[in-house]
């Protein structure tokens, strides 16, 4: 048990210091602002526990730069004529951490756990499946009681995370982890670091990198540095080696050259515009409208993040299926402060009665500037909005409450939103009744959505998730902003070569090698 | 002596069984359905929702939950986390060493700089060293952690490359425990003066004069003694301060301490961690008012008999 060991840390607590301590000439590492919630990819949202389970396990599928789901432990795949059963063949000489055969009970032991009593954060994800079963050692099916266009891409993402079925231990997820992924967990100090070793034994059969096999490091240390610029004086001196630097001094590491600046691409991060539906004044249309076309996202995040990120036309971001900006902007809504003040005065507003409002904002990633920037915008054309920044758990928690309460006199409030997802199937688990905010919603939007569940043929699909985009836009529910949006920037020091951040933020370290 | 700190432990027990009521309470004060709003950024259908609240025993009346809790808290079960589903007692093992090798670090720095400071002044008193002092005290007091903290950064693990930035070995204590311990040894600096001046002024200091007792003897055995007492109650105070973590230095410093994991855990609304974190705050304040008492008694014999 962790707690045993952590006491011994605390019995000797300069010895464990040391033991945690200065990194080695083939150690990597990487220091972020937060820490895993769980090694237990059932058990956690995150992107930081994702970005963990990436390098711990691997999955059948993997992305590639593009975003597109290919082989990877599963080899090859069928679907049959129904589109109900898919039948996978497993990669010979896949080996778990713990030196067992990762075979297709592996694979059944993951799905039927995340399928299991606990419940699994990851249950509807995987989609309507009833059962996986076992054909041979590198054979198995699975069966659906409905067809799930999400499904392949899912099996690309971390989410789906293949754990071997050694993992039985209480400790599981805390201080154990038996996965297949490039490295192996040596030790978890919860909030502090995660200490990886190279798996010797990884074959890359999929991921988006030159080396075949084991990592060139011999260590992986994630460590929590939670403040911006503790984490840059760490890079500085070298006590770190990759970090997300504070925003503001991006300009100035890149002016100096010491360190390289990379920017994550294909986030499928998207920050969008989403309105409290159920009341005065966004039930109706034009409120929305003339927020949407008083607000210029592209003059807000130059000021704000430089080039460090895109304005985004679509309700699927970069990376995503679906995703096309050309396609999105014949729908979208330019800006247009003249546009917006004609569509409140049509509703009565005018310079003797602005529309008043309120802004959701999420802490954190300067958004809170962004925020007054929009805030500005909207009272040229008259629109007060105040802002109000939280937590995105309370933020989630309540706009849902917003939307449920109809009969609420104050005025209904408006959010800069925050959502990440590697399939269109986001905007199924968004907009589909009841939806994860009871926010706008009808039959005839469901309709639309569960066709771009059952429609599983590529072309077809997208014909169904473009009709949705274009509803989605047309009727100002879900208006796209930015891209990417958060923990996408990496500062890298000179000595660090091969460092990748492949779609979807899932940084890459087999390629990675230190000089000197 | 035996029975007076018998008394005064089972006084602390009393107070941290209060404690394991009000964490009981907790969840049922707070406004709203505790479940949806522990559960609410997840995709939940209402009968998961149902599953879990059985499962957190919520469907229950209040004083089985309690008999319940207090039932695993007898085995040393806290519980387990809702954001990642981790053990509570794991999480604060981890994390107590930290802010205590943190806490006693900083105190030792704020007793030698603070009580020197104060106790130098107060004899000096009224010259430049008293001004200096106390000037310097002030500027101690109102500077903010976040600001001290950095301006040591830059200085030591940035421009000097003597400590490390972060985390690492053992040396990277000295900058967090530098930080808080110099904030707090101003405060001390300022307590150990008045106290001292008070106590130069008492007749039984100019009587162990007249009696023609040596300086030194004088002010440690006579007037350092009976000035330390209110010194002592503050330090006992601090010390629990401290315990509760010092979020700010710990942020600066990536220090993994206990009071990021507080401010967490209630930004996650993640109950079962902030019922542990309050028990085990309520313990450790509970232990510290013990010694102080004890402490107290073995300063001031009077307190012992009283």
């Amino acid at each position: 048990m962790v707690s045993i060991k952590a006491g011994l840390r605390g019995g000797a607590l300069a010895a464990a210091l040391a033991a945690g301590g200065a990194a080695q000439a083939a150690d990597l590492v990487w220091a972020r602002y937060g820490d895993a919630d769980s090694l237990d990819p059932h058990r956690a949202t995150s992107t930081l526990s994702m970005q963990v389970w990436d390098q711990i396990y691997d999955t059948l599928l993997a992305f590639d730069m593009e975003g597109t789901p290919g082989p990877n432990m599963a080899e090859s795949w069928e679907v049959s004529d129904d589109g109900l059963t898919y039948t996978f063949k497993l990669a010979e000489g896949i080996k778990c951490h713990d030196g067992s055969d990762f075979t297709a009970q592996d694979v059944k032991f993951t799905i039927d756990r995340a399928f299991g009593d606990a419940p699994s954060l990851t249950k509807t994800s995987w989609g309507p499946i009833t059962e996986v079963t076992v054909e041979d050692p590198l054979t198995f099916t699975v069966a659906m009681s409905s067809k799930f266009g999400a499904f392949i891409p899912f099996l690309a993402d971390s989410f789906s995370s293949m754990i071997c079925d050694t993992n039985t231990a209480g400790t599981f997820g805390s201080s154990t982890a038996i996965g297949t992924g490039p490295f192996k967990l040596v030790e978890w100090v919860k909030g502090d670091q995660v200490t990886l070793e190279a798996n010797a034994d990884f074959v890359n059969r999929g991921d988006p990198v030159e080396n075949p096999g084991a990592p060139y490091i011999d260590r992986l240390i994630i460590r929590t540095v939670p403040e911006a610029q503790t984490r840059l004086a760490a890079l500085t001196t070298g006590e770190v080696h990759i970090a997300e630097p504070p925003f503001d001094d991006v300009a100035a590491i890149q002016e100096e050259g010491e360190l390289e600046i990379m920017v994550a691409e294909n986030t499928g991060q998207d920050v969008f515009w989403e309105f409290t539906t159920s009341r005065p004044p966004f039930d109706d249309i034009r409120a929305r409208q003339a927020v949407a076309y008083a607000t210029d996202p592209q003059m807000a995040i130059d000021i704000i993040y430089g080039g460090l990120t895109n304005r985004e036309w679509c309700p699927v971001a970069r990376g995503v299926f679906g995703n096309d900006q050309a396609f999105c902007k014949r729908y979208g809504y330019p800006y247009d402060p003249e546009k917006a003040q004609a569509l409140l005065a049509e509703m009565g507003y005018g310079p003797d009665k602005p529309l008043e409002t309120t802004m959701f904002v999420w802490t954190g990633g300067n958004r809170h500037k962004l925020a007054e920037i929009f805030q500005a915008q909207l009272a040229q054309v008259g629109i007060q909005a105040g802002i109000e920044i939280m937590d995105i758990g309370t933020m989630n928690a309540r706009v849902k409450a917003q939307n449920e309460d109809s009969t609420s006199e104050e005025p209904g409030t408006f959010d800069m939103m925050t959502w990440s997802w590697y399939d269109p199937d986001i905007l199924y688990q968004l907009w589909h009744s009841p939806g994860a905010y009871s926010g706008f919603q009808n039959a005839e939007l469901d309709a639309m959505l569960e066709e771009t569940r059952t429609t599983i043929e590529p072309e077809a699909r997208l014909e169904k998730v473009q009709a949705v985009i274009r509803y989605l836009m047309e009727n100002a529910v879900h208006i796209g902003l930015y891209s990417p949006g958060w923990e996408w920037v990496f500062a890298v020091r000179p000595e660090v070569s091969g460092f990748k951040v492949g779609p979807f933020l899932h940084p890459i370290f087999t390629d990675v090698k230190i000089e000197g | 002596m035996t029975r007076f700190i018998a008394q005064r432990l089972l006084a602390a027990l009393v107070t941290v069984w209060i404690a394991t009521i009000a964490v009981t309470l907790l969840v049922h004060v707070v406004p709203g359905d505790p479940v949806r709003i522990m559960y609410g950024s997840f995709q939940t259908t209402p009968e998961e929702l149902e599953a879990i609240r059985v499962r957190l025993g919520l469907d229950q009346p209040i004083w089985i939950q309690y008999a319940k809790y207090l039932g695993r808290l007898l085995q040393g079960d806290l519980g387990r986390s809702i954001v990642g589903d981790q053990p509570v007692l794991d999480i604060l093992l981890v994390r107590f060493p930290m802010t205590l090798a943190l806490a006693m670090a900083s105190l030792v720095i704020a007793v030698a700089v603070g009580m020197s400071l104060g106790f130098l002044a107060a004899y000096k008193r009224g010259t430049w060293v008293d001004a200096g002092a106390m000037i310097l005290a002030i500027v101690g007091v109102s500077m903010p952690h976040f600001w001290l903290g950095l301006l040591l950064l830059f200085l030591f693990a940035l421009t000097l490359q003597w400590l490390p930035v972060a985390g690492g070995d053992w040396m990277s204590l000295i900058l967090p425990a530098l930080t808080l311990g110099l904030a707090n040894a101003a405060v001390l600096a300022r307590m150990t003066r008045s106290a001292m001046i008070d106590i130069f002024d008492q007749d039984f200091v100019r009587t162990a004069r007249a009696k023609g007792l040596s300086q030194t003897l004088v002010l440690y055995r006579h007037a350092l003694r009976s000035g330390l007492v209110p010194i002592v109650a503050m330090l006992g105070l601090q010390f629990a301060y401290l315990m509760g973590g010092a979020i700010v230095v710990e942020n600066v410093f990536a220090w993994n301490g206990v009071g990021r994991f507080a401010i967490e855990a209630v930004f996650a609304r993640d109950y079962p961690l902030i019922q542990g974190f309050i028990l085990f705050f309520a313990t450790v304040v509970a232990l510290a008012s013990v010694i102080v008492d004890v402490a107290y008694a073995f300063l001031d014999p009077r307190i012992r008999y009283s």
